[in-house]
């Protein structure tokens, strides 16, 4: 797994990339992660069940993505892939470089390579344009791809140009073990309304400035709490003060994601305002809570939850406020313990990991092609930027040759395959019990 | 009683020697010199002394021109500068503790001695850099935040550190198996 988004960092990519590493080594496959380095963490860790880490130390230099250097990256990738005997290399989410670069590198080892989209992006502005160029280059020439909902899916396609037979939809899944409703029943003599999430623009932070004194004005007996930080901070601390609703707004600031559970259970109502979203793992996280969600109609999120598990509404203050509404009068008829037993059945990563199995299965019958071959996939990109992306992989290929007569792959080490930890433990425990029996 | 064992593994540029003297394991592990790189420093050191006697040679004034490349030929010569191996050894010394030694090709030795009470642990550690990733053997030492590397300016393949840090492990299990030793609490990694 490749990316730049990885523990310490938090966030979906990264609960995304954990959770489904960890099933698939449950189902006995080797997995490996690979990331830059975060401040000190640098290096080789294992996290549970020895899910092994490299943080490359290369830099961040801008929200956490590594330099794009196209062709330096080649080295250490080639390392890792062949002293962890990697057979498949599953890249995550599009604004990643480092993922880009790795899948680049792998595939021209020859390496089966698949690439998950995590989120939705668009097709206007100058940062969209070029990021979807980039995605163009790297999906020209991929096994499979994963989408996390049926909208991802088709913005991935019209955005890269990709065949959608190529598309696999997988989606995201919640710890339901984690997220459990609270033991006793509230009260709804109050009704909480909780919002948990980054406090930016994309996700709907000045949305919320105008629903919640409105809410709070047509629903004496509502109140809020949020939780989360970050530049729209200001605007809803303005909105408390200037609608003096000191007593009605609670404003937490960042909440670390082990805490977030505590809170959601303090409320009835997860609110959700966000302005694009191609899965929201948030509302999963609050549903397994027992919690009702009104969220905007946006992106794939109508995708998520049954409908009398959530109330949609278009991101406009007016409509929002109508779907808090319509969640008051519903309330009376949720049972969180029920809600949470139908999330249990509807989502987990174990399924997420067998779905990805068979995407990985696909990947691998898909045929080995030369150089030669594979580079008129890239034509297809553009008349200027076909070409130039056949001069990158032409550069690449040649690099790669040069560092296999510098550093053949013998003479890397492998590194010794010790399993998952449980497995290993198990192992020790059989040993002691037959040493003792003996 | 003199009593010495020989084996001697070669691989690639390493060659492995482990010999036994008087009770004391010694563990070496032979660097072939490089020729390519004698080159490439000695054309360093010329690049070098060429910009430093160009302005002096022409009895220029020294002008900022000038100062660039001495400066660039500095760093040249500084990436070439090669100061070949010729082996680095371990010597461990039952009971009493490990002496780390780097013998170059000038005649130089630098040594390092850990008393046996100062080690807590051999590792064989995995390092990352930004272009490759290698197996080292290295010493947790009591009360220092840094690892000690055993072989310091070598990379030799794991095969060959396997050995020498099994040697080391029996030293330190023959220590912990002495007079009892209360251990520090492992600190939580962040």
């Amino acid at each position: 797994m490749v990316s730049d988004f990885f523990f310490p960092n938090f966030g979906g990519v990264e609960s995304h990339i954990y959770y489904l590493s960890q099933c698939l080594l449950k189902l006995g496959h080797k997995v490996v992660v690979m990331t830059h380095a975060y401040g000190n963490r640098s290096g080789v860790r294992y996290v549970t069940n020895g899910l092994k880490v490299y943080y490359v130390p290369w830099r961040p230099f801008l929200m956490q993505n590594t330099l794009p250097t196209l062709f330096l990256t080649l080295p250490i990738v080639r390392t890792i892939i062949i002293r962890e005997k990697i057979s498949v290399v599953h890249g995550h989410q599009a604004f990643s470089t480092l993922c880009h670069e790795a899948l680049m590198h792998a595939r021209t080892m020859g390496y089966k390579v698949v690439f998950t989209d995590h989120s939705l992006y668009g097709f206007a502005d100058a940062g969209s344009i070029h990021m979807n160029k980039v995605l163009q280059f790297t999906l020209a020439d991929i096994d499979q791809a994963i989408c996390v909902s049926h909208t991802s899916k088709e913005n991935t396609v019209l955005r890269s140009g990709i065949a959608p037979e190529k598309v696999f939809m997988v989606p995201n899944a919640v710890d339901t073990a984690m997220f459990t409703p609270s033991p006793k029943r509230l009260s709804c003599d109050e009704i909480v309304i909780v919002v948990i999430s980054r406090l930016v623009y994309r996700k709907g932070a000045d949305l919320l400035v105008e629903v919640i004194p409105e809410v709070c004005r047509l629903f004496p007996k509502v109140r809020f709490i949020i939780g989360g930080d970050g530049p729209k901070r200001v605007r809803l601390e303005e909105m408390r003060e200037k609608f003096s609703l000191q007593d009605r707004v609670e404003m937490l600031g960042a909440v670390p994601h082990a805490q977030v559970r505590s809170r959601l259970i303090s409320g009835h109502i997860f609110l959700n305002s966000s302005l694009t979203e191609a899965f929201c793992i948030a509302i999963l996280e609050a549903a397994s809570c027992g919690l009702l969600t009104v969220s905007t109609r946006v992106g794939g999120v109508p995708e998520v939850l049954p409908d009398d598990m959530i109330v949609l509404a278009e991101p406009a203050p007016e409509d929002m406020v109508r779907a808090v509404k319509k969640a008051i009068d519903m309330l009376p008829g949720i049972d969180p313990q029920v809600m949470h037993l139908r999330m249990k059945k509807l989502y987990s990563w174990d399924d997420v990991a067998k779905r990805t199995e068979i995407v990985y299965d696909r990947a691998m019958q898909s045929s080995t092609t030369n150089l030669l071959d594979r580079l008129p996939r890239y034509l297809t990109c553009g008349s200027w930027a076909g070409r130039l992306f056949c001069i990158v992989m032409i550069i690449n290929y040649l690099l790669w040759r040069l560092l296999e007569f510098l550093q053949p792959a013998e003479d890397i080490e492998v590194v010794p395959d010790i399993g998952p930890l449980q497995a290993q433990i198990q192992r020790d425990d059989l040993c002691e019990a037959q040493e003792n029996q003996i | 009683m003199n009593q010495e064992q020989k084996c001697e593994v070669p691989c690639g540029i390493y060659t492995y020697e482990h010999h036994c003297r008087m009770g004391v394991d010694i563990h070496e592990i032979f660097v072939k010199k490089s020729r390519l790189r004698v080159v490439l420093s000695y054309i360093g050191i010329v690049f070098l002394l060429v910009n430093v006697s160009q302005p002096l040679l022409a009895k220029e004034s020294l002008s900022l021109g000038s100062v660039w490349n001495i400066t660039f030929a500095v760093l040249v010569a500084k990436c070439f500068q090669y100061k070949p191996v010729k082996k680095e050894s371990v010597v461990i010394m039952p009971a009493f503790g490990v002496q780390v030694e780097i013998h170059f090709w000038s005649g130089r030795v630098d040594r390092r001695f850990v008393p046996i009470g100062k080690i807590l642990k051999p590792l064989i550690n995995e390092c990352v850099t930004p272009v490759t990733c290698y197996w080292s053997l290295t010493l947790l030492l009591r009360d220092e935040e840094e690892l000690l590397l055993v072989f310091q300016k070598s990379r030799p393949p794991v095969k060959m550190l396997v050995p020498v840090w099994k040697a080391l492990c029996t030293l330190t299990n023959s220590e912990h198996l002495g007079p009892s030793i209360v251990d520090e609490p492992n600190s939580s990694e962040e």
